[in-house]
C-alpha cells in the first residue's frame, strides 16, 4: 500500500454552519504508511475535521478519502477493525482504574481476555504506568490521564493511530511524558496522524507534517522540506539600536523586542552576522523555525487569543 | 467481527458501565430504587393500600423504563463529555453492539431494584407462572423501546443538561399518564384515549392483568401484545435509520 491515507478534494459543510461556511476546503493530502504524520494549524483550521472524517467518526460533504486503501463512505467498518483513536479532549471514564482503561478497552475491540491481560502488563509497564496500574482515574494527573489513553490505543493491534491534540491543556513536563510514550510507539513503526497546535511538538515527533489553515492544506513535507520552500532559510536576530534600513540590504527585516529578526539567505546571512559581529552587536543565528514558516504562509502566529473560543468552522468556499 | 468478538465487546461494556460502577459508587443502586418506591409509597397512602398491588407491577414497569432514562444521561456524558464513542466508532464494535451492552450494563445496574419489586410481586400473591412468562415478556420489550428511544436521543443532545429537560417529559409521558400504577379505568375518558399512545399503557395493562389485578380479553391481550411489539420494532427501526452513530 502506497498511502495510510490519501485525500482528494475533501470538503466538508457542517450541517448547521451558515452557507458558504466549510471546515474543509478541497483538501488534498497523502500520509505514508508506517510514519508519524503532524498535522499542525490553529485552533478552528480543520484539524479535527480532517481526523474525524478519518476516523470514521464524521460524514464528509464531499471529495473522496482512502484511508488503509478503504473508502470512508463506503467501507467504515473495514476501516474500523484497523484503527484507533483518542479524539481531542477525550478523558478516560473517571471510575475505572488505569489498567481497566486498557484492559477493557482491548476487550471491547474483541481481544481474547488472557492476550488482554498480557498487553495491558506490556503497555502499562513500557510507559511506566506500572505505579498508576491500580489507581482510579480521578485520582491521577492530567498528564497521566493522556498516557492512560495512549495506553489504550497502543496496546491495541490498530495500524493507523489517530491522536487529536494529545498534549492540549497539559503543562510542560506532563507534555513531555506523554511525548515519550508517543515515542514509543512511533519505534513500533505504525502509522500515526498527530494534531497539534504546538510546533515544537509537531517537529519532536512527526516525519512529515501539514500545515492546515482555514481548512486547506496550505504546505506539507518534511520539516527540512518544508523550510527549503521558505524564500529565507535563515534567521538571524540582532539586538540592539539598529537602523532597521541598514539591515534591509540583508533580507526582511522584522522588529522585534530589543532589535531586529532578519529572515535572509545563506550568503546574506553570513555577511550580516559578519556585518554585527564588525559592529559590535550581539546575534543569534539558526534556521527557520516551522513557527516562521507558519507566520509567512499563513500571516498570523500559531497560538493567538482569539484561538480560545474559535469554532471548527472557517469561513471558505472550495476553490471549485 | 465475529460472533465471538461481539460478545465480548457487549461483555465488557456490561463490566465498564454496569458493574464497576456499582464497585465504585454502589449508592446508585439505591437511587435507582427511589423514584418507583416513591410512586409506590404515595400509590399506598392515596389508596389506602387498594392500589399497592398496581403499585408493584407499576414499579417493575418504571425501573425498566428508568433504565433508558439513566442510558439516555450515561451515552450523552459519554458522547459528548469524554468523547467514548468516537473512541467506540473508530473501533471494531459496532453500534448494535454499542447500545446492546449499554443497555445491558443499566439493566444489571437495576437488577437489585427490580428484584425488589419481584419479591414484592411474589410476596403478595400475584405471581404465577403464566404471569412471570407475561411479565418477562412485557418488561423486555418496555426494556427494548425503552433503549432504542434513549440511544437515537442520546445522539442529537449536544450537552447533557439537555437530557435533565427531556428526562421528566419522557417520564410524564410514558410512566404518570399512562396507567402503569392504576387501572386504566380511573382515568377519565379523554385521558384514556391520550393514554393509549403510549407504550407503556399496553405493558401497564398485560402486567396487571398478568397479576390478576384487571380482567383481559384473549383478544385485548393479543392487540396488547401486538401494539407493544409495534413500538418496539418502531423505534429500533427510527434508532438505525435516524440515531447518529457516525455524524453528519
Amino acid at each position: 500500500m502506497d498511502h495510510a491515507l490519501r485525500a482528494r478534494g475533501l470538503v466538508k459543510r457542517y450541517p448547521r454552519a451558515p452557507p458558504g461556511t466549510y471546515a474543509l476546503s478541497e483538501v488534498d493530502l497523502e500520509i505514508p504508511p508506517g510514519v508519524t504524520f503532524g498535522l499542525i494549524g490553529r485552533n478552528g483550521a480543520g484539524k479535527t475535521t480532517f481526523v474525524r472524517i478519518a476516523a470514521t467518526q464524521l460524514e464528509p460533504t464531499g471529495g473522496q478519502l482512502e484511508v488503509l486503501g478503504f473508502d470512508v463512505r463506503e467501507q467504515p467498518r473495514e476501516i474500523r477493525t484497523r484503527i484507533a483513536c483518542i479524539p481531542q479532549e477525550s478523558r478516560p471514564l473517571y471510575f475505572l482504574r488505569t489498567e481497566e482503561v486498557v484492559y477493557l478497552y482491548l476487550k471491547m475491540r474483541g481481544v481474547d481476555p488472557t492476550d488482554a491481560r498480557r498487553r495491558t502488563r506490556d503497555v502499562l509497564s513500557e510507559l511506566e504506568l506500572e505505579p498508576y496500574r491500580r489507581q482510579l482515574v480521578s485520582n491521577l494527573s492530567g498528564g497521566l490521564r493522556r498516557r492512560a489513553l495512549v495506553a489504550m490505543v497502543f496496546a491495541s493491534d490498530a495500524e493507523l493511530l489517530f491522536l487529536d491534540e494529545p498534549t492540549t491543556g497539559l503543562d510542560p513536563l506532563a507534555r513531555r511524558q506523554v511525548w515519550e510514550a508517543i515515542r514509543h510507539a512511533i519505534r513500533e513503526h505504525r502509522t500515526i496522524v498527530l494534531t497539534t497546535h504546538y510546533l515544537d511538538e509537531a517537529e519532536a515527533l512527526s516525519a512529515r507534517l501539514a500545515l492546515i489553515d482555514k481548512g486547506r492544506v496550505m504546505l506539507s513535507g518534511t520539516a527540512e522540506e518544508l523550510r527549503a520552500r521558505m524564500p529565507y532559510p535563515y534567521r538571524v536576530t540582532i539586538a540592539g539600536p539598529i537602523d532597521p534600513e541598514a539591515l534591509r540590504p540583508y533580507g526582511r527585516v522584522t522588529p522585534v523586542e530589543g532589535g531586529h529578526l532578519v529572515f535572509a539567505r545563506e550568503t546574506d546571512a553570513r555577511e550580516l552576522a559578519r556585518w554585527s559581529l564588525e559592529h559590535g552587536y550581539r546575534l543569534s543565528l539558526g534556521p527557520v523555525s516551522l513557527e516562521d514558516i507558519f507566520l509567512e504562509i499563513v500571516g498570523r502566529p500559531l497560538i493567538g487569543i482569539e484561538d480560545e473560543e474559535a469554532p471548527e468552522e472557517p469561513v471558505e468556499a472550495p476553490r471549485r | 467481527m465475529s460472533e465471538r468478538h461481539r460478545l465480548r465487546s457487549i461483555l465488557a461494556l456490561v463490566q465498564l458501565n454496569g458493574l464497576i460502577p456499582i464497585r465504585s459508587q454502589p449508592l446508585y443502586l439505591l437511587s435507582i430504587l427511589s423514584s418507583p418506591l416513591s410512586f409506590l409509597f404515595f400509590i399506598y397512602i392515596a389508596s389506602h393500600g387498594t392500589y399497592f398491588a398496581f403499585g408493584v407491577t407499576g414499579g417493575m414497569v418504571l425501573t425498566m423504563l428508568s433504565i433508558g432514562t439513566g442510558l439516555q444521561g450515561d451515552l450523552t456524558h459519554y458522547r459528548n463529555d469524554l468523547k467514548f464513542q468516537d473512541v467506540v466508532v473508530a473501533s471494531p464494535v459496532e453500534a448494535p453492539s454499542y447500545i446492546f451492552g449499554m443497555a445491558l450494563s443499566e439493566l444489571v445496574y437495576s437488577a437489585p431494584g427490580l428484584a425488589v419489586f419481584v419479591v414484592l410481586w411474589a410476596i403478595g400473591g400475584w405471581a404465577t407462572l403464566p404471569g412471570a412468562g407475561v411479565l418477562v415478556g412485557t418488561l423486555l420489550l418496555v426494556w427494548g423501546f425503552a433503549t432504542a428511544l434513549s440511544f437515537t436521543l442520546a445522539t442529537y443532545f449536544s450537552d447533557v443538561r439537555e437530557t435533565w429537560m427531556y428526562s421528566p417529559l419522557i417520564s410524564l409521558g410514558l410512566s404518570v399518564i399512562p396507567p402503569v400504577y392504576y387501572p386504566i379505568s380511573a382515568l377519565p375518558g379523554w385521558a384514556q384515549s391520550l393514554a393509549y399512545l403510549s407504550p407503556t399503557t399496553y405493558a401497564g395493562q398485560l402486567v396487571q392483568a398478568a397479576s390478576g389485578l384487571v380482567p383481559l380479553s384473549a383478544t385485548h391481550s393479543a392487540v396488547d401484545w401486538l401494539v407493544l411489539l409495534g413500538f418496539t420494532v418502531a423505534l429500533f427501526l427510527v434508532a438505525a435509520t435516524r440515531a447518529h452513530w457516525r455524524d453528519p
